[in-house]
């Protein structure tokens, strides 16, 4: 197959295309919107013979497809898979055998909103649902990123001292189905820098049988997914290990935290996915108005990186966090991800949650300029004086909470 | 189902993923610590089987049909019961054919020179109703 | 490539390098494991074993210990099928590749084992899917018709009259009402190769249907009836005599299809016993002969009757 330096590719296209350069063995996987070109451009790759001797299994339901590729790792492989929405959900209980067995599987999440009622549009519901999984989680905010972070995904899972799957997500619609210009390596190259997929202790060796999944009783289960939990927090090394290869080979460069303009600002918006474009674009035309503010965009979800988004955030005056997902009941996930590090790091400033984009709802700079302007009222105060959390471009009178 | 003490290990201290394996050495059959044949379910037993080699035609049926592969067969022959997982379900002694039956079950304490110097005679044919 | 061998008689069987190791916590005079033996010694292949959450995997892989003598898979309650629907695809792709980690010069089988609870119930999609997609691979259901290893909740194997703790017997109610599911025909119409049902207790039947369903090169579905001491009611050392109650009524039939059409019935009992005297011996059914619902034991045998009649006509026809 022939790659070209510049291509336009969506998202999907993009997470596909590393894929299939990843040369995976098997790839089991169910169609769902907005994740199905995924699908159905690899069974394309298949059809013509273009995915160096791997295989695919259509399927019948994403459950099945995660437990397709839980079986084809075990038996000692390399595999990948990607859904969204109501088939993560159906998936999510072999999301945690998955990665309790251990199994470097690539999992691409095109981030859509969960029913009831049902909406086939981008919004972080999923994404949220299985944080807890104990998978790595690595946001992509465009196509490029789609691309780049898959490859350096199965590096970092494969690695021998960390082996956890990897969650690479990036928004349904606004960037799965979005083009833009994408920089691919060649063939050769992206397999050059992924590597050979090391087995570690395979079902297909004879010599060592092994049996996957066993049952833990109260006197183990604790140590089993403290171990478990140590791999995962130890695994920033690995990382940035892997983000600085990628840099060297690229010129990109990925980091935990990504920061715009944040070093000297007073008004901080912390925030994942596709919005962050839009908050680029309203720092800059805050910015020229002599504001002081800054985005601060989480890259690395799992293992949460609380060290450097301490440093990205705690000379702020105030802060403004988005959650692409109703909390239902509570401050949203990254919300009380980072009022946690605040507190942690001594730092005592006025910290208010939006809840945004739900179902595909478009957040405009408008509206991004008010959750700015609303911590800058807070930071004049010095202390909350708006509501703790309120919603974005909903339409009737306003809905906001404490 | 408590684990014997000194298998418990730390939370670094075993292969990630709760992996078993079954063989140390899966080509001489060298059993890894980890497999069950290391486990003893003796204690579950009330009664055991005692073999009386006079009477046992070896064929089998008690090899077949024990559930906790305790009845050890060597070329096509018994051997012995295996006392270490035998769970005293008396199948064997069900299933074996001869008359008097080759296998038959005590309680547990019964010595074996005892059992053998009790076994029952041959039993006269019946009319069995079916 | 070798793995297939020839059983004469049990005295060869016997030879077997066993693949299933006692100090498992199955019940004792369970016929999970009587069955799981016979299955797995009936070949020296390479073989990958799935398994379901239940008996079977609850009591053979309890940590720190494995009763698996081979590599094995155990992910959850459904999809042991669709595990083995991974790992033979994979099999496949890296012996394309020439990247099979090692396998002693022989080809690697695929066996899924799975309780009626995941079978007929809450893994019937996993399976279905499995076996529509083609892959090589045997499942065997360990058929005692019920989940068992939570207490004897019904299951859709349970047959009318068996008392559950969710369908029990009580002032008013004869237990089940519902009939067994036909999981022999889903699983023909759903692409298995070939399907059987067998019973422990005639062995050369199991291990020649073994055989038969590991040279497939597709999937094939196998039925064992597997007698529960603990929630049949019954005492372990009988387990076998139950077994053969169950072929020799006709509740159990053995018969095989094959590509989904052809029915042979591999087992006729020379004295069919009424389902009455099986029934009879399993305390699960003890309330059936109260005089208020002795009709269910009358209503059953009209049932297993007229599906005996059925296999017969239908064998008979060769369709």
């Amino acid at each position: 197959m022939e790659i070209h330096e510049r291509e336009v590719w969506d998202g999907n296209m993009a997470a596909s295309q590393a894929m299939r350069q990843a040369r995976c063995d098997v790839v089991a996987a169910y169609p769902i919107t907005p994740s199905t070109p995924i699908v159905q451009n690899y069974s394309q790759y298949v059809a013509d013979g273009d995915v160096y001797g791997g295989d695919f299994i259509p399927v019948e339901s994403e459950h099945a497809a995660m437990s397709a590729c839980v079986g084809a790792s075990a038996a000692g492989g390399r595999v990948a898979t990607a859904t969204s929405s109501q088939g993560f959900a159906l998936m999510v209980e072999v999301l945690y055998q998955a990665s309790g067995m251990r199994l470097p599987i690539i999992l691409n999440v095109v981030n859509r909103a969960l029913a009831s009622p049902l909406n086939i549009h981008g919004d972080h519901s999923d994404m949220y649902l299985g944080i807890q999984a104990g998978w790595i989680n690595v946001c992509a905010f465009n196509p490029q990123e789609a691309y780049d972070l898959n490859l350096c995904a199965f590096k970092i899972g494969e690695a021998e001292s960390v082996r956890l799957p990897v969650m690479v997500h990036q928004d349904g619609f606004l960037t799965s189905h979005t083009v833009e210009v994408v920089n691919p390596l060649t063939d050769d190259a992206a397999y050059s820098f992924v590597g050979d997929y090391t087995n570690m202790r395979p079902m297909l060796d004879f010599t060592k049988p092994v049996t996957y999944g066993a049952q833990t009783e109260e006197e183990w289960h604790f140590e089993h997914k403290a171990n478990q939990n140590a791999a995962l927090m130890h695994s920033f090394g690995v990382i940035q290990k892997t983000f600085d290869e990628y840099e060297k080979l690229t010129g990109r460069k990925y980091k935990f935290v990504e920061t715009y303009k944040s070093e000297d600002a007073e008004e901080i918006v912390v925030a994942i996915g596709s919005v962050t474009g839009t908050l680029k674009l309203t720092v800059d035309k805050l910015r020229n108005e002599g504001k002081k503010v800054g985005l601060v965009a989480i890259r690395v979800l799992r293992p949460c990186p609380r060290e450097e988004i301490a440093m990205a955030i705690k000379n702020a005056k105030a802060i403004s966090v988005m959650d692409r997902s109703a909390p239902m009941g509570t401050t949203g996930l990254l919300y009380n991800d980072i009022a946690g590090i605040l507190l942690d790091n001594g730092v005592n400033i006025p910290v208010l949650n939006y809840i945004y984009g739900l179902g595909g709802r478009d957040t405009t700079i408008a509206h991004l300029t008010k959750v700015f302007t609303d911590a800058e009222e807070c930071k004049k105060a010095g202390k909350r004086v708006k509501p703790l959390i309120q919603m974005v471009n909903l339409r009737g009178k306003e809905l906001s909470f404490f | 189902m408590a684990t014997p003490n000194h298998l418990l290990k730390d939370w670094d201290g075993f292969t990630p993923g709760s992996l078993l394996f079954s063989f140390d050495d899966a080509q001489k059959r060298e059993y890894a610590f980890s497999n069950s044949h290391e486990y003893s379910v003796a204690d579950w037993r009330v009664n055991k089987p005692i073999f009386n080699a006079e009477h046992c035609i070896h064929c089998q049926f008690c090899w077949i049909y024990c559930p906790d592969t305790s009845i050890i067969s060597v070329d096509k022959k018994f051997s012995h019961i295996d006392l270490a997982h035998c769970k005293g379900c008396g199948i064997c002694v069900e299933v074996c054919p001869t008359n008097p039956k080759s296998l038959l079950m005590f309680a547990e304490h019964t010595n074996e020179a005892d059992a053998l110097a009790s076994w029952p005679a041959k039993e006269k044919k019946q009319e069995e109703e079916k | 490539m070798s793995g297939m061998k020839e059983i004469k008689n049990l005295k060869e069987f016997s030879t077997s390098v066993e693949k299933f190791e006692g100090g498992h916590r199955l019940c004792p005079g369970c016929s999970h494991s009587i069955i799981t033996r016979q299955i797995m010694n009936a070949t020296d292949y390479n073989l990958v074993v799935g398994y379901s959450t239940g008996c079977i995997e609850v009591c053979t892989s309890i940590y720190p210990f494995t009763s698996w003598n081979t590599s094995s898979i155990h992910i959850g309650f459904e999809n042991s099928a669709t595990a083995l629907s991974g790992a033979e695809v994979m099999y496949k792709v890296l012996q394309k590749k020439g990247k099979l980690p090692c396998d002693n010069g022989k080809d690697t089988k695929f066996i899924a084992f799975g309780g009626d609870g995941a079978t007929y119930d809450i893994g019937l999609q996993w399976i279905s899917g499995a076996m529509e997609r083609g892959h090589e691979l045997l499942y065997v259901c360990l058929d005692n018709e019920g989940y068992m290893n939570t207490g004897g909740q019904r299951s859709s194997s349970t047959p009318p009259g068996g008392a559950t703790t969710t369908s029990p017997a009580g002032k008013i109610s004869y237990g089940e009402k519902m009939k067994k599911k036909d999981i022999m025909g889903v699983m023909a119409a759903s692409g298995a190769e070939y399907v059987a049902q067998v019973s422990p207790a005639q062995w050369k039947d199991l291990v020649r249907k073994t055989q038969k369903a590991l040279s497939i090169k597709g999937p094939s579905f196998i039925n064992a009836v597997s007698p529960c001491p603990t929630e049949w009611k019954f005492e372990a050392h009988n387990a076998m005599h139950i077994n053969e109650l169950a072929i020799d009524s006709c509740v159990f039939p053995l018969y095989e299809i094959e590509h989904g059409q052809k029915l042979t019935v591999n087992y006729r009992p020379k004295n069919k016993i009424p389902v009455r005297d099986y029934m009879a011996a399993q305390g699960r059914f003890k309330h059936l002969f109260k005089p208020e619902f002795e009709h269910v034991i009358e209503e059953f045998q009209k049932e297993v009757d007229a599906r005996w009649e059925y296999l017969l006509r239908r064998e008979e026809a060769g369709v």
